[in-house]
């Protein structure tokens, strides 16, 4: 394939990126729509309802509504996926790259379009992996049928058995290590999966459970481990998010956790550029010191924190209803971390000083230096610190449990974060006997957790990474 | 528009340049001036949330029966009964249910947290150990296994706690009670009415396996992949079983990474409390139960939430700091001497 061409290719393949993400977003925006139609049931769903909906024109029960829901959902988690990871192959395609191997994958990306219901899709991606055909290989499909039988029938084709008589020890011994490897990759596959389908049954069980009825999930005897489309109660998710208020929580955490990482980002680089590049006395021990407090448990600190930010130190918690500031409290002692000042200083210290010492010839500030040359280049790692810090954030619990508990309760409760709320939260039944309704309660842990997985399949490399060096968890 | 904004921001630019020419602020700062600028933000913070609780602590800690009273005129002061030296330590050490059971609970707080420092982590490592071997003996799929594995690291505590005590629900609802039916054991009661403590207590450290092992199959895998292949190849031609390898070459190789997991995960499960306050609650009890499971920090807690007197939480926060300090300083000292290869 010529330059030409592989320009020509990418343009097309970019447009068919297109218009999955275009795809992409009519599957979410009619999920978020058919989500907003949803029916929640004015008492907590002891008794299953089904509702009637008109949409589209359309009279249809809950039912239908549940199943149009979940293959939407199942459009999702196939196309987003795909779409992202196609796009990232195609920017690093080398043209070399092209090949027949290439084309299959867009063949069978073109199936997997058609049942995810996306028909201009898997037009493109024929065309595309045609033209790929065409262009590496020579030929087309029909010649690339052809060959595929060809090899599938040499695959069963009986082999003609060269038989020598001589040295048969050796190839018995031959075959008999052969089995030996084989039986050990077997009992490997075998022990890892079994690892991996334990680490994965809670999540599973999380999803199945957030999405059954409140009779299948409290009171069945015989939990079943597969449900079918119609029966997915996405109701769930809405009581959580409308009726316990976790739209709420949701944003609640979404800002502290973004405020505190911008301070954390920007405390962090400042305080990490002075003890990598500036040289001034007492800078070793001053880093030391820093260092020694993290092996001091946060147990210590929470205490005195507590009293700081309570009505005997700054008053941000703890008082009347209206004069607290929860978000300060929650905010301002997360704005800097000795360890992300550790990692960073790292990071800069293998930048190399001539450039620093370049900069100072040309005359150009230390801030200048610090955000035109440092940070572009240490960017990965604030990118990680970023990330974890969010990460973070997201996973707090101790300390805003303890701030929100105290003062006026009623107030605190409207500055929980999501953790919080998952402990403290009412997901009991209305009426003389309530009793937890464990769908709606795992239906919000689901909530809370499916963010923080999608989060790390993108940035997995990221968070590996920082996570390789940290070693505490939150 | 954008022009426009760009003209400003280069006048603001150099009204300023102008200022700083005309006051000849264009000498150079001192080194330590500019160090002070730069590091003052992280320092402030630390100074008020860091280094001051340090202290604070430590002066809390003389103190007995310290309080936060309300006074007339509706000012809060600190009141003190008294000072003490090491009264406090002794009220906490000495408190029921910290070092051994009373009559009326049967079980203490010590005795919780040792159970699930010498029960949950030899599991988790020697699993993670052995899941890492594996894993780094294959070669396809390696990259979903690493993923799968590293998914409880991102998760949150509490709810995974949540799915893990409704995966153990009593009777037969419960999906764990279900696969041991599958074997013909009846359904018990896992963290609810009638549960045994060694049952609350598998619980436990069913979560803080499942939970702790994805850092651990991390930290193992990096340091056999540091491994010289030298070693493993001249164990080929040797022709040395798996076994002797696993526990000749690459178990010794890895001993620093080793030890360093043991020790993190021993403080780990010394401040072992989100997971117990997901599965069990606050108070830490299965109902109608005579036992529980609070660990050390969750006592601390204890100290904290109820603000009565404080100097006993800090004295017991004191207590576990003790606790890190010798174990990271046993973690130095054999780091330098023992281990090797």
């Amino acid at each position: 394939m010529n330059k030409e061409q592989v320009k020509q290719i990418k343009r097309f393949e970019n447009i068919i990126h297109l218009v999955d993400a275009i795809f992409l977003v009519i599957y979410v925006g009619l999920f978020i729509f058919l989500f907003s139609k949803i029916t929640v049931p004015d008492l907590p769903p002891e008794v299953f309802t089904n509702f009637e909906y008109t949409i589209f024109g359309m009279d249809i029960d809950t039912f239908t509504l549940n199943t149009w829901m979940s293959y939407l959902a199942i459009f999702i988690i196939v196309t987003f996926p795909l779409t992202f990871i196609n796009f990232k192959k195609t920017k690093f395609r080398e043209f070399y790259e092209y090949s027949r191997y290439v084309s299959s994958n867009y063949f069978v990306n073109a199936i997997v379009s058609l049942l995810a219901f996306n028909p201009v899709s898997f037009v493109l991606k024929i065309i595309a992996s045609r033209r790929i055909l065409l262009q590496s290989e020579g030929y087309g499909f029909k010649e690339a049928s052809k060959r595929i039988w060809a090899g599938f029938k040499n695959l069963f084709k009986k082999k003609v058995k060269v038989v020598e008589e001589e040295d048969s020890d050796l190839k018995k011994a031959i075959r008999r290590q052969t089995a030996f490897t084989f039986m050990r990759m077997f009992f490997s596959y075998l022990f890892l999966s079994i690892v991996a389908l334990l680490i994965f049954v809670p999540f599973y069980w999380m999803i199945l459970t957030a999405l059954k009825t409140y009779y299948e999930s409290n009171l069945t005897m015989t939990p079943r481990f597969f449900i079918s489309l119609s029966e997915m109660q996405w109701m769930n998710f809405k009581y959580v998010l409308q009726e316990v208020d976790f739209s709420i929580y949701i944003k609640n955490t979404l800002y502290v956790g973004i405020l505190s990482t911008v301070g954390t980002i920007i405390t962090t680089v400042l305080a990490a550029f002075a003890f990598a590049r500036l040289e001034f006395k007492g800078r070793e021990t001053i880093f030391s010191v820093l260092l020694m407090t993290m092996m001091i448990p946060g147990e210590l600190y929470i205490l005195t924190n507590f009293l700081t930010v309570s009505q005997a130190g700054l008053g941000w918690v703890g008082g009347a209803e209206g004069t607290n500031s929860y978000f300060l409290a929650m905010i301002i002692p997360f704005m800097t971390s000795v360890f992300y000042i550790f990692f960073l200083r790292q990071t800069f210290k293998q930048i190399p000083e001539t450039l620093y010492k370049a900069a100072k010839v040309d005359g150009s500030s230390d801030f200048k230096y610090l955000t035109r040359v440092m940070i572009p280049i240490a960017g990965p790692t604030i990118f990680t610190i970023t990330i974890l810090s969010v990460i973070g954030s997201w996973n707090a619990f101790i300390w805003p449990r303890l701030i929100t508990s105290v003062g006026d309760v009623n107030e605190g409760r409207m500055y929980w974060l999501i953790s919080v709320a998952l402990r403290d939260a009412d997901f009991t039944t209305a009426g003389t006997n309530p009793r937890v309704m464990f769908n709606m309660q795992i239906a919000a842990s689901a909530i809370v957790t499916i963010p923080l997985i999608v989060v790390f399949l993108l940035l997995r490399k990221y968070i590996m990474s920082g996570v390789g060096r940290s070693g505490t968890k939150g | 528009m954008k022009n426009t904004l760009a003209n400003w921001v280069w006048s603001v630019r150099n009204f300023f340049q102008g200022i700083k020419e005309k006051l000849h602020l264009n000498i150079n700062l001192p080194t330590w001036v500019k160090a002070l600028i730069y590091l003052s933000p992280a320092l402030i913070l630390l100074g008020v949330f860091t280094f001051y609780p340090i202290i604070n602590a430590f002066r809390l800690v003389v103190y007995q029966g310290y309080q936060l009273v309300r006074d007339v005129d509706g000012v809060l002061r600190e009141s003190i009964t008294g000072y003490t030296l090491f009264g406090n330590f002794a009220q906490v050490l000495s408190a029921d249910n910290f070092i051994l059971p009373s009559s009326h609970t049967n079980s203490s707080i010590l005795l919780n947290t040792l159970a699930i420092v010498f029960i949950s982590v030899p599991i988790s490592i020697l699993l993670s150990l052995f899941v890492a071997a594996t894993l780094n003996s294959i070669k396809p799929l390696k990259g979903f296994f690493q993923t799968i594995y590293f998914l409880p690291y991102i998760t949150n505590t509490l709810a995974i706690g949540l799915v893990f005590a409704y995966m153990f629900k009593s009777g037969s609802t419960g999906i764990v009670n279900q696969f041991f039916m599958l074997f013909g054991v009846e359904p018990v009661s896992w963290i609810e009415r009638g549960a045994t403590y060694w049952r609350a207590m598998t619980v436990l450290i069913a979560f803080g396996v499942w939970d702790g092992m994805a850092f651990k199959i991390m930290v193992f895998m990096s340091g056999m992949q540091g491994i010289d292949q030298q070693y493993y190849q001249a164990a080929a031609i040797d022709a040395t079983p798996k076994r002797r390898i696993f526990t000749k070459i690459t178990v010794p190789m890895i001993s620093p990474m080793i030890f360093y997991i043991v020790v993190t995960s021993v403080i780990g499960a010394f401040k072992t409390y989100s997971s117990v306050v997901a599965i069990f609650g606050d108070t830490a009890t299965p109902d109608g139960a005579n036992y529980n499971l609070k660990t050390i920090v969750f006592h601390i807690y204890d100290y904290i939430y109820s603000g009565e007197d404080l100097s006993l939480a800090a004295a017991a926060s004191i207590i576990l700091f003790a606790i890190i300090l010798a174990l990271t300083l046993v973690q130095m000292w054999v780091g330098k001497k023992r281990v090797h290869y």
